[in-house]
């Protein structure tokens, strides 16, 4: 165990020689790629850590966009829901509105029909009744109707009070003609107009004119007119008591004939349900 | 028989007498050097590397590791020193299995010469670290009666490593040619590789207390910081 001291220090040399050569030939170079490696494995991982994170925010967004999306499309489907169930009651509303003004057509139409007839049916009543009552008074009294008529109006001028004759008095005074006019469904017999003059000026005024006129329309009656006021008799009376009475039974019959279909109506909802 | 490659005089070249341990010690740097020159030529940063290239890095990466574990610190300033120590006994001692080869290890001279340098090397890296006041304070730790201690303490861990170095090297090779005198078939073989073994082991070894040695005088100097 010799130790040979040039050789030591030869190799203390040496070994300091290959130390340094070693530090720039291979620690230096092999330490610097691996730290690169590193370095460059880092920010790979980095970036890919980024790169993911905007992935997922650009997933998060589209997950977004979709949603709203979706939600955009309910609503307009809702939206489309609620119009057509808006369109469907305002063509319902319209549908009934026409139906209705129909009805309204229908029903005046019904209306002006049933005036018609009833205007028929007065009159046709009023001429029956003329014609029945002439008969039964003619087969009764032995009279005329006419004269009962004029005699019944005479009793009537007859039967005026006080105020009724001051205020026909007051009429002809204000009248320009000074004349009274009579009006008859029938003509009057001229003894008739004599005694009807002669009542007139005895229960009014001596000094005035009496015009006799006929007039068919008057149904049965007879007609005293001045300056507006009227002393009148007829039948008109009796036969709108007669037209109610018949009116009355109409619309009865009518509202009775409704409520049938009515009910008909919905017993045929009921059963198509059923 | 020669235990020592000192005394095989290779030629003289004026006043020196040039030995085989130097003439090995140059192959085994040549052969370090040549290498690593070559390696290091395209050197790649990339993923697909070279197997040269995986083979260097996996070594200097492992010397690194085993550094940061022992000093505790950032392992680069000593990978120089500590790393070539390992790789100067370990290519020397693997390369016992060439025919006519003496590593230069078994020479006590090439051991002593290592062990100096780690003995050197203490104060360097303890004066780099933390100034020369901090590396001398060292010694009168913790008081100056210390003193004297230390210094033997110092000198016995340079001589320890000199000498065990030496020892394992040369008893490996030293066994190996009695044994091939005794039984020369088979057995020697059988030798050589566990030679082979010690030897890689006492490269490490070698290194391992080396870092240790510079580690506990750096250390020592952080701590009194």
């Amino acid at each position: 165990m010799q130790i040979d001291v040039l050789t030591l220090i030869a190799q203390i040399i040496n070994f300091v020689i290959l130390v340094v050569l070693l530090k720039y030939f291979l620690y230096n170079r092999i330490v610097k790629v691996m730290d690169e490696r590193k370095e460059k494995i880092i920010s790979q991982l980095k970036d890919a850590g980024q790169k993911k994170q905007e992935a997922e925010q650009e997933a998060e967004s589209y997950r977004k966009k979709l949603k709203e999306l979706d939600d955009k499309y309910e609503e307009m489907l809702s939206n489309a829901h609620e119009e057509v169930e808006s369109q469907r009651k305002e063509l319902l509303k319209k549908a009934h509105g026409e139906i209705r003004e129909a009805q309204a057509k229908w029903y005046e139409a019904i209306q002006h029909e049933r005036q018609l007839f009833m205007n028929d049916i007065r009159q046709q009543a009023g001429k029956e009744v003329y014609a029945v009552a002439r008969r039964a008074l003619a087969d009764l009294a032995d009279a005329d109707l006419g004269r009962q008529i004029i005699g019944f109006f005479i009793k009537k001028i007859q039967r005026l009070d006080e105020q009724e004759i001051d205020t026909l008095r007051k009429s002809i005074q204000g009248s320009k003609k000074s004349e009274i006019d009579i009006n008859s469904a029938f003509e009057i017999p001229p003894e008739m107009r004599q005694k009807m003059i002669h009542e007139i000026q005895k229960q009014i005024t001596t000094t005035i004119n009496v015009r006799f006129t006929t007039s068919p329309d008057l149904i049965c009656g007879i007609e005293l007119k001045v300056n507006g006021r009227k002393i009148s008799w007829n039948l008109e009376n009796y036969l709108r008591d007669l037209e109610d009475s018949v009116t009355n039974a109409i619309e009865r019959k009518m509202r009775e004939n409704q409520e049938n279909m009515y009910q008909e109506k919905q017993n045929g909802k009921r059963q198509e349900k059923e | 028989m020669e235990i020592s490659p000192d005394s095989v005089t290779i030629f003289i070249w004026g006043y020196f007498r040039i030995n085989a341990t130097i003439v090995y010690t140059w192959v085994v740097m040549a052969l370090l050097i040549i290498v690593s020159l070559l390696v290091t030529q395209n050197l790649s940063a990339g993923f697909a590397l070279s197997r040269w290239q995986n083979f260097l890095e996996t070594i200097v990466d492992s010397m690194r590791n085993q550094i940061r574990e022992i000093v505790r610190q950032r392992p680069e300033p000593y990978l120089s020193f500590i790393g070539t120590l390992f790789l100067f006994i370990s290519i020397s001692n693997f390369l016992s299995i060439v025919p006519g080869y003496h590593p230069p290890t078994s020479s006590f001279s090439t051991t002593a010469a290592l062990a100096i340098c780690v003995f050197f090397a203490v104060p360097f890296f303890s004066i780099t670290q933390s100034g020369l006041a901090g590396y001398l304070k060292y010694y009168i730790k913790p008081s100056i009666f210390m003193l004297p201690f230390n210094i033997l303490g110092v000198i016995s861990h340079t001589l320890t490593l000199a000498i065990r170095l030496f020892g394992n090297i040369m008893s490996g090779t030293l066994i190996g040619a009695i044994l091939i005198s005794v039984v020369p078939f088979f057995v020697p073989a059988v030798m050589e590789v566990l030679e082979l073994l010690i030897g890689q082991i006492q490269a490490y070894i070698f290194a391992i207390l080396a870092a240790v040695y510079v580690a506990s005088a750096t250390r020592a100097g952080r701590n009194r910081e």
